[in-house]
């Protein structure tokens, strides 16, 4: 058994840290984004899960992503229900120079925030009860056998060779591809104003970005699993296509729109953090750049597409998320390099990473779609997951949580 | 790549450089003008 690196140790704890306090963070960024009549319950949906999630992942959750394999690579074993046998010693498999609970705190967080983010598909209109149900079916029926697939060594994709350094698909595409699904699902906001609402608190969803952005240090840069050079460029393409991104979605609107978007800085922000995700520990900071740029440019224009096809992915999860978490995937086949990661892309000789990223991010994204619309389904059958029309029209602060957010 | 970073950039410059400055005005506020009233003695 390894030992205990203290350097490594502080470091992963710390990164959990960020990467919790980026729940909250999204909280913000979108409470900022629906209507006042709607902030409270749509910050509920993330802080609840930051509870919820944090349960579920101690009892059984952990041990379905991380466990030992079944046998087939899809799911791990019931070894280490409710942490029986995780300890203050490090793991053999994972994170080994950490405490095995470290890691398993650190990948907690990853687990609460990925149900976080489809909540913004269904805001303004869910029912809290079939939210809660929601997020417990989800977070163990889809989040814990995908995290195993690309995460755990006996995991299918993990063997054939996909990467993921940090959750482009085990957290974005997932997530992404689940929002659409919900919105579809759960149907169009009544009374709204076309083509979208107005943020009711801009300065509330820039405060939210710039948490998150925060936070991702924790999320890429702790995904190196210690204190070390990996990490290190982690960090520096992080930063470096979430500010790429930003001014590429400013630049793009501006030329538009005619006007330089603060909102577009928030939202383009996030979109580099989630494409570079996947690729943060395989990719040099000067491919971070063109990451950034390209997928600023894409998930700006898939944004606009949804307006068009009237889907109400109320905050566009599936544009900035699913698309931006697909582009950095493939992006990964294409940039990588053994000299930061060990692994070579396409432009590096290695045309076939391309191939198994594609695959990766269809299993996935395929996967995460026939799971989520039957969850959908079922917990419809039990609890109605839409509010009714006198509920939506009121506002689900005060209908379902009989609160206020401002008094003027 | 370290070229196709750094032209990446540069188109951006040049975007900000042509990009459009649109000024908005806020609208007007209309605001009811009552008639003055005498000065109660």
């Amino acid at each position: 058994m390894s030992e205990v690196n203290s350097g490594d140790t502080a470091w992963i704890l710390t990164s959990a840290a960020l990467v919790m306090l980026m729940t909250p963070g999204l909280a913000l960024f979108y409470g900022g984004l629906v209507r006042r009549k709607n902030v409270l319950s749509t910050i509920m949906h993330s802080f609840f899960i930051l509870g919820l999630v944090s349960v579920t992942w101690v009892l059984w959750g952990y041990t379905l992503a991380f466990g030992p394999d079944t046998g087939l690579g899809l799911i791990g074993g019931l070894d280490w229900l409710a942490l029986e046998g995780v300890t203050g010693e490090p793991s053999d498999v994972y994170a080994t120079t950490v405490p095995h609970l470290a890691f398993m705190a650190f990948q907690m967080m990853f687990a609460i925030i990925t149900p976080a983010l489809i909540t913004g598909a269904f805001a303004e209109r869910k029912r809290f009860k079939a939210f809660v149900l929601f997020a417990v079916a989800w977070s163990t029926l889809v989040y814990a056998p995908i995290a195993h697939w690309v995460w755990s060594p006996d995991g299918w994709l993990f063997g054939l060779g996909v990467l993921d350094f940090a959750g482009g698909t085990v957290v974005h595409l997932s997530s992404g591809v689940a929002a659409l699904v919900a919105a579809l699902f759960i149907g169009r906001r009544t009374g709204l104003i076309e083509p979208a609402t107005e943020p009711h608190d801009v300065p509330m969803t820039v405060l939210g970005a710039g948490l998150l952005w925060f936070g991702w240090f924790g999320f890429n840069a702790g995904s190196a699993l210690g204190a070390n050079g990996l990490a290190a460029n982690a960090f520096v393409t992080t930063n470096t296509a979430a500010a790429m991104a930003a001014i590429t979605w400013v630049t793009i609107s501006w030329l538009h729109k005619g006007a330089p978007s603060v909102l577009g800085a928030a939202i383009g922000a996030v979109a580099g953090l989630v494409a570079i995700t996947p690729a943060a520990g395989f990719v040099t900071p000067a491919a971070s750049v063109l990451i950034g740029l390209g997928v600023g440019a894409v998930c700006y224009g898939a944004a606009h597409l949804r307006l068009r096809a009237r889907v109400d992915d109320a905050l566009d999860v599936f544009a900035v998320h699913g698309v931006g978490g697909a582009f950095g995937a493939i992006a990964t086949g294409v940039f990588a390099t053994a000299a930061v990661g060990g692994v070579d892309g396409l432009l590096a000789g290695n045309a076939g990473q391309v191939g198994l990223q594609v695959l990766g991010v269809v299993a996935v994204g395929v996967y995460s779609a026939i799971a989520t619309a039957a969850i959908l389904f079922l917990v419809n059958l039990v609890v109605p997951i839409r509010v009714a029309g006198p509920e939506e029209e009121t506002g689900l602060d005060l209908a379902q949580h009989g609160e206020v957010a401002y008094q003027v | 790549m370290v070229i196709a970073a750094l032209a990446s950039f540069a188109l951006l410059v040049i975007a900000w450089i042509v990009a459009p400055e649109r000024h908005r005005t806020p609208e007007p506020i209309e605001t009811a003008v009552t008639e003055a009233q005498p000065v109660a003695a």
